[in-house]
C-alpha cells in the first residue's frame, strides 16, 4: 500500500512571536539541536514512510535551509524523498485559504504520485507516535478518514477539534474549538481531542476536498472536510495511546510561549516525559560539524558549572554558572556570569558578570557585561518581550 | 434572456459547430481558442456554463479549469475531450461532466440541460 505524508508546515505561529518574527512555527529551533518538525520527520521515518512533501508559505527560508541541509540523507535512487514545496501559486494568486485549501491546490503532485493513502500531519507538534499503528487500525477498520485522538482536558476545549466516538471508535460527533465541549463517557473532566494527524483513503479526499472547494466555506479539514464526511463517509477516531512511542502520552503543541518554555524545561529535569534517548525511536536533526562542549576555569568563584541542563556543541562555558538551562550550539558563557532557568539559542554570546533567569535568548545575541535579564520585568519590558508569566524574550540580531 | 454557454476549444471548425449546433436549441454562445482566453471570457462575458477542451496550446483546460473554478466556485463546467484517459485525473473530478468529444451532441446537449437546471435550483 502506497503511503504518502504532507506535512502541512505553513504555521506562523503568532503566539510564539518574536521567536517567530523571522521564521515560520515548524523551524522554531526545541531541544537545543532540532527545530519543531524535527519530531514528526523523524516519527515518519522511524515508521517507515520515506516519501514526503512539506508544505509551506511564511517566512519558510530558514525551514527550507533547514531540511535541505538535515534531511537530504534518505535515498533518491530508491525514490525516498523529504521535499519541501511552496506555496506555488499554481491556480491561483492567493495564499492557501485553510488547511484544505493547501491540499487542494497541490492536487498536481497528489495525481503525480498517485498515493493509496495520505498522512496528513502537522509540522507543529512535538511527540513520538508509529503512524503504522494508525494506517493498520485505518485499512482494519476499512476507513476512508481515521483521525487520530488524545485525551485532554476539557478546560482546553477552545483549542481543539473536539471528537464524540461510538463505542467502536468510529467518530459520530465533531465540534471545533467548543466553548462547551462533549465530554467522554464516564471522564466528565477529560475531552477527545483531533491532534490534527489524518490518514485518508486518497480517492475519497480527492472527491471531499473538491465538492469543499466548490462551495462556500473556510476550507479547512476540522470545521469543513471533518463535519461534512462524518454525515457520509467512514470516518473513525485513533487512540494516540495506541501509536505512543514515548509512552508517557507526551504530545505538545508547543504553540505559545508558556508552551514552549515549559517543553524545554521538561527536558532538563531528572526523568523527562519527552525521552530524546531512545535508540529505537531517533530523533534525527541537522548539526553542523562543530566541536564538543567545554567547561572551562576552576578557581573559586570562577568555575565554570553546568547542573541540571542541555548544553550542545560548540558551546564553551568558561568560568560562568548554568542551571536548570537549554543552550544550542555555540553559546558562549563568560565568567562570572549567573544563568538559570533559560534557554539560550544558537551564538548567543554572555558577557562577564551577566545574570538571566527565566528568560529565551534568541540566535547570535551579544549580551554585554553586567546585564540583568530576568531581574527586573518592567526594566525588561522596556527592551524584550515579557509575557504575563514573566518569560522574557530577546529577539534575534537586536544589538544591545 | 437566454442563458450564455462558453466554448473553449482551439480547433476552429468544432468552434463553429458548436457554436451552430447551441445557438439552434436556443442558447447564447461565445468562444474561446485555450484556456487563457477562457479565463478571460469568465471574467468579461459572465456565461452560464463553459464547455471545455483539455489538449489546447496556451494553458490547458486542466489548468484552466482550476484557475476557473478559483474566481467562480459554482460555474457549472463540463470537460470535453477526445482522450477518455483524462477521467482518471485527479484534477478532471472538479469539473461538473466529462463528456468524450463525438460529432453527435445528443450527450453534450442533455449535460448541459441536466447542469443548468440543477443550477437554477440552487
Amino acid at each position: 500500500m502506497k503511503v504518502l505524508a504532507i506535512i502541512l508546515a505553513g504555521g506562523r505561529g503568532e503566539r510564539l512571536y518574536p521567536l517567530t518574527r523571522d521564521r515560520a512555527k515548524p523551524a522554531v529551533p526545541f531541544g537545543g539541536i532540532y527545530r519543531i518538525i524535527d519530531f514528526t520527520l523523524s516519527n515518519c521515518i522511524n515508521s517507515g514512510i520515506r516519501h514526503i512533501y512539506a508544505l509551506t508559505q511564511y517566512k519558510s527560508i530558514s525551514l527550507h535551509r533547514h531540511i535541505q541541509l538535515g534531511w537530504s540523507t534518505l535515498s533518491a535512487p530508491l525514490g525516498e524523498f523529504v521535499e519541501v514545496i511552496p506555496a506555488q501559486q499554481r491556480i491561483d494568486e492567493q495564499w492557501y485559504q485553510g488547511t484544505a485549501d493547501a491540499i487542494y491546490q497541490n492536487m498536481y503532485t497528489l495525481q503525480e504520485e498517485r498515493p493509496d493513502l495520505l498522512l496528513i500531519l502537522s509540522g507543529d507538534h512535538i511527540y513520538k507516535m508509529d503512524y503504522r499503528k494508525m494506517i493498520a487500525f485505518h485499512v482494519e477498520k476499512k476507513a476512508d478518514l481515521t483521525v487520530a485522538t488524545i485525551r485532554m482536558d476539557r478546560s482546553l476545549s477552545r483549542e481543539f477539534g473536539v471528537i464524540e466516538a461510538d463505542g467502536d471508535w468510529r467518530i459520530v460527533g465533531f465540534q471545533e474549538k467548543p466553548e462547551e465541549p462533549r465530554t467522554l463517557p464516564g471522564d466528565s473532566q477529560g475531552i477527545l481531542a483531533s491532534m490534527g494527524v489524518y490518514v485518508f483513503n486518497i480517492e475519497i479526499l480527492v472527491r471531499r476536498l473538491i465538492e469543499d472547494a466548490r462551495s462556500d466555506s473556510s476550507h479547512d479539514f476540522g470545521k469543513d472536510i471533518i463535519p461534512a464526511m462524518i454525515q457520509k463517509d467512514r470516518v473513525f477516531a485513533f487512540d494516540f495511546r495506541e501509536g505512543d512511542q514515548g509512552g508517557t502520552g507526551y504530545w505538545r503543541d508547543v504553540g505559545t510561549l508558556d508552551a514552549y518554555f515549559e517543553a524545554n524545561m521538561d527536558l532538563v529535569s531528572l526523568t523527562p516525559q519527552l525521552n530524546l534517548y531512545d535508540p529505537q525511536w531517533p530523533i534525527l536533526t541537522y548539526q553542523p560539524p562543530y566541536p564538543p562542549a567545554k567547561t572551562v576555569h576552576a578557581e573559586e568563584g570562577r568555575t565554570g558549572t553546568v547542573i541540571n541542563s542541555i548544553i550542545s556543541n560548540g558551546c564553551i562555558i568558561s568560568g560562568g554558572s548554568v542551571k536548570r538551562s537549554v543552550f544550542s550550539p555555540r553559546v558562549r558563557v563568560h565568567s562570572y556570569v549567573d544563568i538559570e532557568d533559560s534557554i539560550l539559542l544558537d551564538g548567543v554570546d554572555v558577557g562577564r558578570h551577566a545574570k538571566i533567569r527565566r528568560a529565551i535568548i534568541d540566535k547570535e545575541v551579544h549580551i554585554p557585561e553586567g546585564t540583568k535579564i530576568g531581574y527586573g520585568l518592567e526594566e525588561d519590558a522596556k527592551r524584550f518581550t515579557v509575557n504575563p508569566s514573566g518569560i522574557v524574550v530577546v529577539p534575534k540580531w537586536i544589538r544591545l | 434572456m437566454n442563458e450564455k454557454i462558453l466554448v473553449v476549444e482551439d480547433e476552429e471548425g468544432l468552434r463553429l459547430f458548436y457554436e451552430e449546433e447551441l445557438k439552434s436549441e436556443g442558447y447564447d454562445v461565445i468562444t474561446a481558442k485555450n484556456g487563457k482566453e477562457a479565463i478571460k471570457q469568465v471574467e468579461e462575458g459572465s456565461p452560464d456554463l463553459i464547455i471545455l477542451d483539455i489538449v489546447m496550446p496556451v494553458m490547458d483546460g486542466m489548468e484552466a479549469l482550476s484557475r476557473i473554478l478559483r474566481k467562480d466556485r459554482k460555474i457549472p463546467i463540463i470537460l470535453n475531450s477526445s482522450y477518455t484517459g483524462y477521467r482518471e485525473n485527479f484534477m478532471s473530478w472538479a469539473a461538473d461532466a466529462y463528456v468524450t468529444k463525438s460529432t453527435d451532441l445528443t450527450e453534450l446537449k442533455n449535460k448541459i440541460q441536466e447542469l443548468l437546471k440543477k443550477k437554477k435550483v440552487k
